[in-house]
């Protein structure tokens, strides 16, 4: 093998970068719902350990958390939504998560959330007894009860939804909603959670590759035309792994339905865990 | 010896031109047939033609004697054929989409209706025996590359096939595991199962299999003979581009060679 000239060309010294941004808009992103995906999905550290909920069956902790929901999304009291926080908050710690992970869970939602609300505030749009305001434009008291309200019920569901994906590994979600709606559905989700982390590892790989290969930022025009062949790459490859699982799954013996392992009986526990929370419910109703 | 598969004047097509010319060969049972070939050649395709998963475009592939044929592989005896016929993927990942590796190894018996205890008991053993216990409850997807590929394996095992089709096994493996699925397969190979491996990692078939046949890249069948046979044609290795000629040198001394992908490799000449 004969190598070109250029090729032998000697590589100068490095200078030291300055002033170019160290990722771009596509990569941070990529990163960051891959981080999110892959911590959601993969860390099974506190639904490890042995508290209250994670001893709970799949169904039935499933359907205790479903009619919590309920309950939080029927009441119109403030009250009674903070009684179902300090029932969240004993619920986390005796099932040994504490309250700080699940409050880091709810934060960056939340905070999504206010500023969604904050229209909701002024008068212009719930008129009212005004507070304090500027040219025309006031925060009303009514307002703000009705945007405090509505982040307080998005606390209690946000809540409510971390510290059930807290105390639950990802097998114990799906057999559990396995149990409550038809197979179909969960075998479905769960292969679409299941090939997206692989998807996503693929899209990252592929920015990675390009980053290796690249100094300096890339045109607009540049940047939108590699993003589209990727996702055409990275759909190709979904289609292509579809065609494969389909397979796998037909070379063991699937012929159409999946046969699942029985459940097993419900304990007293899970029947108290469904109980407690249809109680919730049953409060909730006319608060 | 019984015929397990009877493979006559077959073809197959793939939109963008042909995998697999005009092949014709057969496999007895409790035989080790190692299938050769560059990438590209169709060793995989031939695999999943073997399965049922493809079927001909041209030619007929017969299981004991039964047409392999889209029409044919219902009822009964698809049920039978799955259960005798086993395939490892060259992925790990694409055969893997359970909740846990234990559910992984009870897939294929819940499937071919055997009770789920039976399915259990089953899982239970073959974790025992690969040494895979640890990984009972762990989720697929968070094993490492080795420890995927011997679940996927088990996964498998847990149908006790008679027939048993490999797909690139060795692929990505590191050493240790290289070496424990060469003696699982060792194992399997003294209980007189039927072995398919599609490699072109030539040191397996060398240590494995009895016989060789060898695709070239126009995708025909360039050789079927015993496996020391075919490993010693050089000329045929070279121009089915299974191995190459290079040099290197050990001290001073340069010299030129044949080398396979991975270490198989004849005298210095």
């Amino acid at each position: 093998m004969k190598l070109p000239e250029w090729f032998k060309k000697k590589d100068g010294e490095c200078q030291s970068g300055r002033g170019i941004k160290p990722h771009g808009f596509i990569e941070r992103n990529l990163a960051r719902f891959a981080s999110i995906i892959k911590e959601v999905f993969t860390t099974e550290e506190y639904a490890s350990r042995g508290g209250l909920l994670q001893r709970l069956d799949g169904r039935a902790k499933l359907t205790g958390f479903f009619l919590l929901l309920a309950a939080g999304a029927m009441t119109g009291s403030a009250l009674f939504l903070f009684g179902v926080l300090v029932v969240i908050a004993v619920l986390a710690s005796v099932s040994r998560v504490g309250i700080a992970p699940v409050a880091k869970r709810v934060f960056p939602s939340l905070v999504f959330t206010f500023f969604l609300v904050l229209p909701v505030t002024v008068n212009a749009v719930t008129p009212g007894k005004e507070l304090f305001g500027y040219n025309g434009f006031a925060v009303t008291r009514e307002g703000l009860l009705t945007g405090g309200f509505f982040l307080l019920r998005v606390v209690v569901m946000l809540s409510l939804t971390a510290l059930l994906a807290l105390t639950t590994r990802q097998s114990d979600f799906f057999k559990g909603l396995g149990r409550l709606i038809p197979a179909f559905f969960v075998t479905a989700l769960f292969f679409t959670f299941r090939y997206a982390v692989i998807l996503i590892k693929t899209a990252e790989d592929a920015t990675m590759a390009r980053k290796s290969r690249s100094i300096g930022r890339a045109g607009v025009t540049e940047s939108q035309s590699w993003f589209a062949s990727r996702a055409a790459l990275i759909l190709k490859r979904s289609f292509s792994m579809a065609d494969e699982v389909n397979m796998a799954m037909i070379s063991r013996g699937f012929a159409g339905k999946v046969r699942t392992p029985p459940a097993g009986a419900l304990g007293a526990r899970d029947y108290l865990w469904i109980g407690f929370s249809s109680f919730v419910l049953f409060l909730s109703i006319g608060t | 010896m019984e015929e397990i598969y009877r493979v006559e004047a077959v073809s197959f097509e793939y939109g963008g031109g042909p995998a697999l010319r005009e092949l014709s060969f057969s496999v007895d049972k409790g035989e080790c047939l190692a299938i050769l070939g560059a990438n590209g050649s169709g060793k995989s395709t031939l695999l999943k033609l073997l399965n049922g998963l493809l079927f001909p475009t041209s030619g007929m592939i017969s299981f004991t004697g039964k047409p392999l044929g889209e029409e044919a592989l219902k009822g009964e005896f698809l049920r039978c054929f799955r259960e005798r016929v086993g395939f490892v993927f060259p992925e790990p990942d694409v055969q893997l989409f359970c909740p846990t590796v234990s559910d992984e190894l009870a897939f294929g018996p819940l499937q071919l209706g055997l009770r789920y205890e039976e399915a259990e008991k089953r899982a239970g053993e073959l974790l025992k025996m690969l040494g895979l216990e640890a990984l009972k409850a762990r989720t697929p997807y968070s094993l490492s590359g080795g420890e995927k590929k011997k679940v996927a394996i088990a996964s498998v095992l847990a149908i006790n096939p008679e027939v048993l089709l490999l797909d690139e096994p060795t692929n990505g493996l590191d050493p240790r595991t290289q070496v424990w699925l060469l003696e699982l397969l060792r194992e399997l190979k003294k209980l007189k199962k039927t072995i398919i491996i599609a490699t072109h990692d030539l040191s397996l078939a060398e240590d494995l299999s009895d016989r060789a046949i060898i695709l070239d890249e126009s995708h025909r069948l360039a050789a079927d003979s015993t496996t020391a046979k075919a490993l010693r044609d050089k000329e045929l290795l070279l121009s089915a581009n299974i191995i190459h000629e290079h040099s290197h040198r050990h001290g001073e001394l340069t010299h030129r060679h044949s080398h396979g992908p991975y270490s198989t490799h004849d005298e210095h000449d």
